[in-house]
């Protein structure tokens, strides 16, 4: 059921698209006007109709095979994996997170919750694991390949980077790197 | 200077224990730099580059060149120990990589994956020395029409990759094809099917999409009730080990045929290592005996793969040297580095300093050499990673997932594309759709289009003097048999049925 009700949302929203959202922008007047160039919206909506089809027939296809399935229902939708469910959200609010919160917090917060869905259960260990591993990867991308990590827009987790930045700008120049 | 000379100058140069070193250390860097995702080939050359401020022109072009070259094969160690591919042409590595780690057969999928990179880099290399300026002539006769056909036989794929779905793994092609219109049009810059989004006006970037389908997926699929991997799914005791040689003599011609493509790939202008790949990895699985086998973890989708991505950066070289065009962007940043260093690129290379043009073919060549036994190190290394629980493994990979999106572009929007890739690549999987699919059509459709586009309006509108060329014309018939026999000849089965 899952699988048809995704085939008939993906129908839906291409046709939504075919009509709406092919072309966001007017085309400029010279290439309108040239009868030898392909216009911008010819090779997408070219793609939408043949996924149109497509779809069409494999929705018809699902509805064809799984006539007699007698878990075929709406009830089976709600057999679902909630730990799959929360780490979909928590991958999603890190990415989310990751600007106000900056580098530091995203990643000590995704090791040691995801760790937890994961059925982690040395709570200590997971905490000393994070704080081990965001510094480790904090020193590999940060110090070691120059990726400009986010430091966060809220004060207190900007500050806080900036701490760190300082303290690892003086071990380098210390160890004269 | 004739080859004979410039193959012993560039050994001879080599020779010397600092530049030496420097290849060593350059392979070790590179090899690195190319497992880490999001971390390009180009951006490991490029990260490479301040070392090279205070060498000589020599010791720094072999650098570069060995930077490059093992940055390309690091890749694929992620690509089948956690199926992240490291750089962008390691994604058909994972198709049989990863399900051969699964296996238990993790050593052995890293054992090919390197040998048959050395063998590309090593075949390229010599058509570098030997071919350039024969080969950057041909490469750049072929118009818009001809690298369209190229692309398009790269999809014809699509039909072939699951035998038993075709319908939906159309699908999926045809939605990759879809994604790579996001953003601006290619030939007017005309803003498509963003839906408003001031993130998405520059189009889909590469990189978070393969790290969210792959790795971010693979994570939320591992999320149930259990904490450790089960003891034939953990690769804790990778032992890399080359495959016998019956094995290798099994696969000689595909090694033949995937460095011959690889290195024609390489040397046209930006096509590049990521279609030599898949394009290989295609036409391996069309001429195979078995090709219902491809995707379910055997040594021949890995060799044609890294055969062919290696291949592409010997080709690469080619009209770099021997005509100071580059033929991608890891190759457009090594010429910047070279010019700076008084190289002079171009025809006159070979007349004025041929002493680079012959450490450049040194260098690729020992470069293939040693990178074997040092990626072999590092796989081991990478490897023992996958001994700890997965409770600590899978948050890893998904930080991983998170900084390689990120620091692509530097961008929090590839952040948020990487999730959202991510949990689309779960509901991919639930409705039995083809992510290897939707991955192919998303890599060549921005590249399809742009050379359909430029060949339409240089036939003036007209289809059939568009594929009138010898080139395109072939491969496009071939390219439709290729797509449309699988379905003709299902249907041709289940009417004898």
């Amino acid at each position: 059921m899952f699988e048809l009700i995704c085939n008939v949302l993906l129908w839906l929203g291409l046709l939504y698209a075919y009509f709406f959202n092919v072309l966001e922008a007017p085309i400029p007047d010279r290439t309108a006007r040239n009868p030898y160039t392909l216009k911008p919206d010819v090779w997408p909506k070219a793609i939408i109709i043949l996924l149109l089809i497509c779809i069409a027939i494999n929705i018809f296809n699902i509805i064809r095979k799984n006539r007699n399935n007698p878990d075929f229902s709406f009830a089976s939708m709600f057999n679902i994996n909630v730990k799959r469910w929360i780490g979909m959200a928590l991958i999603i609010a890190s990415s989310f997170v990751l600007e106000p919160l900056g580098y530091m917090a995203t990643c000590f917060l995704v090791l040691f919750l995801y760790g937890l869905l994961l059925g982690q259960t040395h709570v200590i260990r997971l905490l000393i694991f994070s704080v081990v591993i965001t510094f480790v990867l904090y020193i590999v991308f940060s110090v070691l390949l120059s990726v400009n990590l986010p430091r966060g827009t809220i004060p207190a987790m900007r500050n806080f980077s900036l701490y760190v930045e300082s303290i690892v700008a003086t071990v380098k120049s210390a160890i004269g790197m | 200077m004739t080859t004979w000379e410039l193959f012993t100058n560039g050994f001879g140069v080599l020779m010397d224990p600092y530049t030496l070193l420097m290849v060593v250390f350059a392979i070790i860097v590179g090899t690195i730099f190319g497992a880490l995702p999001g971390v390009s080939a180009t951006m490991a050359v490029a990260l490479g580059l301040p070392f090279t401020y205070s060498m000589q022109p020599i010791p720094a072009i072999v650098f570069l060149v060995a930077v490059y070259c093992s940055s390309i094969t690091g890749g694929s160690i992620t690509a089948i120990l956690f199926k992240i591919p490291g750089v962008p042409s390691s994604a058909p590595t994972t198709f049989d990589g990863y399900p051969m780690a699964q296996r238990g057969e993790a050593g052995k999928a890293l054992g090919i994956a390197l040998g048959s990179s050395a063998i590309g880099g090593l075949v390229s290399a010599l058509a570098m020395l030997t071919l350039s300026p024969q080969l950057t002539q041909a490469a750049l006769s072929f118009s818009p029409s001809d690298i369209f056909a190229i692309t398009f036989m790269g999809l014809s794929i699509l039909t072939c990759l699951d035998s038993k779905n075709i319908l939906r793994t159309l699908i999926s092609g045809l939605l990759g094809l879809l994604l790579a219109c996001v953003g601006q049009d290619p030939m007017y810059a005309v803003q498509r099917l963003t839906f408003g989004s001031p993130e998405l006006i520059a189009g889909l970037e590469m990189i978070p999409v393969l790290i969210g389908i792959f790795a971010v997926t693979e994570v939320l699929k591992q999320t149930k009730k259990r904490d450790k991997l089960s003891a034939d799914e953990s690769n804790a005791s990778v032992n890399t080990k080359m495959p016998s040689w019956r094995e290798w003599w099994g696969i000689k011609w595909l090694l033949a045929r995937c460095s011959v493509i690889g290195t024609i790939i390489g040397i046209l202008p930006g096509a590049g290592a990521t279609i030599a790949s898949f394009l290989c990895y295609s036409t391996e699985t069309k001429l195979s005996k078995h090709p219902e086998k491809f995707g379910t973890g055997i040594i021949d989708g890995i060799a044609a793969s890294e055969t062919a991505n290696n291949a592409a950066t010997g080709g690469a070289m080619v009209p770099l040297l021997s005509l100071g065009i580059p033929g991608g962007n890891a190759a457009a940043v090594m010429m910047s580095a070279l010019v700076l260093k008084g190289v002079q690129l171009g025809p006159l290379l070979l007349v004025n300093q041929p002493q680079y043009l012959s450490a450049t073919f040194a260098s690729m060549v020992v470069t293939n050499i040693l990178m074997v036994i040092v990626a072999i190190a590092i796989a081991k290394v990478f490897a023992q990673i996958l001994a700890v629980p997965y409770s600590y493994l899978g948050p890893i990979i998904i930080m991983l997932a998170i900084i390689g999106s990120y620091a692509t572009n530097m961008s929090i929007a590839d952040v948020k594309i990487m999730a959202i890739a991510g949990v689309i690549g779960l509901a991919i999987s639930a409705c039995h759709f083809n992510s290897a699919a939707l991955i192919l059509g998303l890599v060549l459709g921005v590249i399809c289009e742009g050379n359909f586009s430029r060949a339409y309006t240089i036939s003036r509108a007209n289809l059939v003097n568009m594929f009138s060329r010898p080139v395109a014309g072939t491969l496009m018939v071939i390219s439709l048999i290729l797509l449309i026999w699988p379905i003709l000849s299902q249907m041709f089965r289940k009417n004898k049925d």
